[in-house]
């Protein structure tokens, strides 16, 4: 009988939500077209605006080296760099972005290099700029280039081996799985998106839910109805918690969706080499899901005590904006490199499940933190639930003036 | 009298409320020390309702009405005092009890905002266990007397004032309970729609004898439905008798308006107005050939008057009229005629 009426109303909220639009609009559609359209839609402009400044040439000055023509000669001839004459405003050309990158070739710089002297360059450049930096780029190979040619050639004529130009040739092997890569990058931040996921998917029903049945009035009409407030609050609880599961559960579609994508997307661009394949296992999903259930409970009624607490929907809403911060930070601090999981932080809400998951990412497994992580979110959640439930039964709660 | 239905006994309700302080320094203080006082929203109050009665409850916003329909459907639990109402008492069995009333807050519905009604129906038919049996044939009289069935598939959202009130009536008496509390159930009506509402009202007390107590400020309803009244200010019950009563005791004053034959008698009523003067009485012209004139019924007597009139000019049409109920309750309302009714 008792559980018979937490279903109506269970169903009766889940009813109501789903005709609502705005319900809709955060539960479905932006976990749904956030990830794709962030992700896909970031890197593809992206890659368009390097694609073009890979594509242009760089319009370059060159400042002195009139007695090294042999060189300028080179420089002019050289891929991607469109080369002008010296003027002596050329600070003011780069800063105007008119040209890219200036290059000063000093006196007796050809001769310096054909007798074997060390010389110098020195480049101009509008440091952070894209194009800036392509320009540079394309310089420092054209004078590493030039370096190697003259290195070689003093080789040769003194006859010594081209061994000696670089006697040991470092090269690196990785050892760890896709997996373990792949979630070292990117775990932590899922591990992040899937509890701030989780918290703001609650977010608008637990509002809704509590703070707005007041503003409506609507509160006196249920409390009329034969149905007992835990029961009421437990329905209310079980919805709310509903979409923040599914918010999480899209999310994690959309956003293996997105990395499908980018995967392909890297393919399309080739020049990017070789890219990084999404590499991530069920099992790994299935635990950090099943992690994530007890603090979508914790959420869930934490959200729905204190939205009960607020007389309006929009009281609700100065209580609950900032509290995202308070989630944010000990997610954030589980994404630090060198933050790692210990016995204390294995007790601190949301820290510890954003800390474990992050592991789990790549394939690690501490049975003994993922226990202990689990319980402890168990508490904290049955506590916030019993907080909730409790407070839907105070009158100055329900009819705080 | 046979048992009651609502039997009220001292029942009482405080508030703690928050006291502000004026202005910003105030504001800043509020912040570190508050000041509370105590509401006594509802104070001391004892009545009966007998099975089957009508009862308006009115009085001033803020009196206490919908904070004693609340201790009454059991949400609020009183601060003191007893109610046994349809046997049960309201906020100690609660679930149990509300099985057996149906509530109407007028500016509220309990239907789903998004939703065809008829869905809420169904919903309320699962929550109160009520057969299908049952329920088809109380929609159907409610369509007869309602006339709900054009819009039960419309989403609530897009129905009228006055047509949701009607889906929310019925919504409450799909359980078909002895007992239904009622808070301004005809709140920006149209006339209409208000007198749809009141036939309503009457005809299921007539059939299944339904209680019903009914809060209000719009003195028709009262006039139209019920036989006995309460008025409660600050908390505190101020009448409960019959309404017949409270005009008789309480109608001080009477109205005679009077239309003249021609224009000829108009310079003889002015002539009239010194000697109406001296009796304290004034003529008010209502237009060019009709005037009125008050008077307090215990000091001037209704047929001298119209005599001293009649004597006076010719008279084409002549009318008595009451004191409009409205003014009695502003008087009792201002503490005037507290006196009369308890003496």
């Amino acid at each position: 009988m008792s559980l018979r009426n937490v279903g109506i109303v269970y169903r009766k909220e889940l009813t109501d939500s789903l005709r609502d639009r705005r319900t809709l609009i955060s539960m479905i559609l932006v976990p749904l077209l956030l990830f794709p359209v962030l992700m896909v839609g970031l890197s593809y402009i992206a890659g368009e605006v390097i694609g073009e400044a890979r594509r242009q040439p760089s319009r370059v000055m060159v400042l002195g080296g009139e007695d090294s023509p042999g060189v300028l000669a080179a420089l002019r001839q050289a891929p991607g760099l469109n080369v002008l004459p010296g003027r002596p405003d050329y600070v003011d050309q780069i800063s105007e972005k008119r040209i890219r990158a200036a290059v000063e070739i000093p006196p007796g710089f050809e001769a310096a290099l054909e007798q074997g002297n060390q010389t110098a360059v020195k480049i101009y450049m509008y440091e952070g700029d894209l194009k800036s930096q392509t320009g540079v780029e394309r310089l420092q190979k054209f004078f590493r280039d030039l370096s190697d040619r003259t290195l070689r050639k003093h080789f040769a004529a003194r006859h010594l081996p081209e061994g000696l130009l670089k006697p040991i040739n470092i090269a690196q092997k990785n050892v760890a799985s896709p997996e373990k890569v792949w979630g070292t990058l990117f775990g932590g931040m899922i591990s992040y998106m899937v509890i701030l996921l989780s918290m703001t998917g609650a977010m608008y029903p637990a509002m809704d839910l509590a703070a707005g049945e007041k503003e409506r009035g609507t509160i006196e009409t249920i409390l009329c109805s034969p149905v007992s407030r835990v029961h009421l609050v437990l329905g209310k609880f079980l919805m709310v918690m509903t979409a923040s599961l599914a918010t999480v559960a899209l999310s994690a579609i959309s956003l293996g969706g997105s990395f499908y994508g980018l995967g392909k997307l890297a393919v399309m661009q080739a020049d990017k080499g070789p890219s990084l394949q999404m590499a991530i296992s069920l099992k790994s999903i299935a635990a950090v899901l099943m992690l994530v259930l007890p603090l979508a409970v914790f959420f869930s009624s934490a959200l729905l005590a204190i939205s009960l607490f607020a007389k309006s929907y929009r009281e609700a809403q100065s209580y609950l904006t900032p509290l995202t911060f308070v989630v944010i930070i000990p997610a954030v601090v589980a994404m630090l490199p060198g933050t790692e999981l210990n016995t204390k932080l294995a007790l601190v809400p949301i820290l510890n499940t954003a800390l474990v998951s992050k592991e789990i990412m790549t394939g690690t497994y501490h049975w003994k933190y993922i226990a202990m992580i689990f319980a402890s979110s168990c508490v904290y959640g049955a506590a916030a639930l019993f907080i909730a439930v409790k407070l839907f039964q105070r009158e100055e709660v329900l009819f705080r003036a | 009298m046979a048992e009651p239905l609502i039997a009220v006994r001292e029942l009482t309700k405080h508030f703690r409320a928050f006291r502000r302080r004026e202005g910003l320094w105030g504001g800043i203080q509020d912040l570190f020390v508050r000041r509370y006082h105590t509401v006594r929203a509802v104070d001391c109050i004892s009545f009966e309702v007998a099975r089957g009665d009508m009862v308006g409850y009115i009085g001033p916003n803020g009196a206490g009405k919908s904070t004693t329909i609340k201790m009454l459907t059991g949400i609020l639990v009183p601060t003191s005092g007893e109610v046994v109402s349809n046997r049960y008492v309201p906020w100690r069995q609660r679930t149990a009890y509300v099985k057996t009333i149906g509530v109407v807050f007028g500016q509220r519905t309990q239907l789903w905002w998004d939703i065809a009604a008829i869905e809420s129906f169904k919903l309320l038919r699962r929550i109160y266990g009520v057969s299908q049996r049952d329920f088809d044939e109380r929609m159907e009289l409610f369509n007869q007397v309602l006339g709900i069935r054009d819009y039960l598939h419309t989403p609530v959202r897009k129905l009228s004032l006055g047509e949701r009130m009607r889906c929310d009536l019925a919504a409450a008496l799909l359980h078909n309970p002895p007992l239904l509390f009622l808070d301004e159930p005809t709140i920006g009506l149209d006339v209409v729609a208000k007198d749809h509402i009141r036939k309503f009202l009457r005809a299921i007390n007539e059939r299944y004898q339904t209680t019903v107590l009914l809060t209000t400020h719009d003195l028709d309803d009262i006039e139209e439905l019920c036989r006995r009244i309460m008025i409660i200010d600050h908390g505190r019950l101020l009448y409960d008798g019959p309404l017949g009563l409270l005009k008789q005791k309480l109608l001080r004053t009477k109205m005679v308006k009077f239309a003249l034959r021609d224009s000829e008698q108009a310079a003889r009523v002015r002539a009239l107005a010194p000697e109406l003067a001296r009796q304290s009485l004034e003529l008010e012209p209502v237009d060019e050939l009709t005037y009125r004139i008050r008077f307090d019924r215990t000091s001037v007597s209704t047929s001298a008057l119209i005599q001293q009139i009649l004597s006076a000019v010719e008279v084409r049409d002549l009318l008595i009229e009451d004191e409009p109920i409205e003014e009695i309750v502003k008087r009792i309302y201002a503490g005037e005629a507290l006196g009369e009714v308890t003496a």
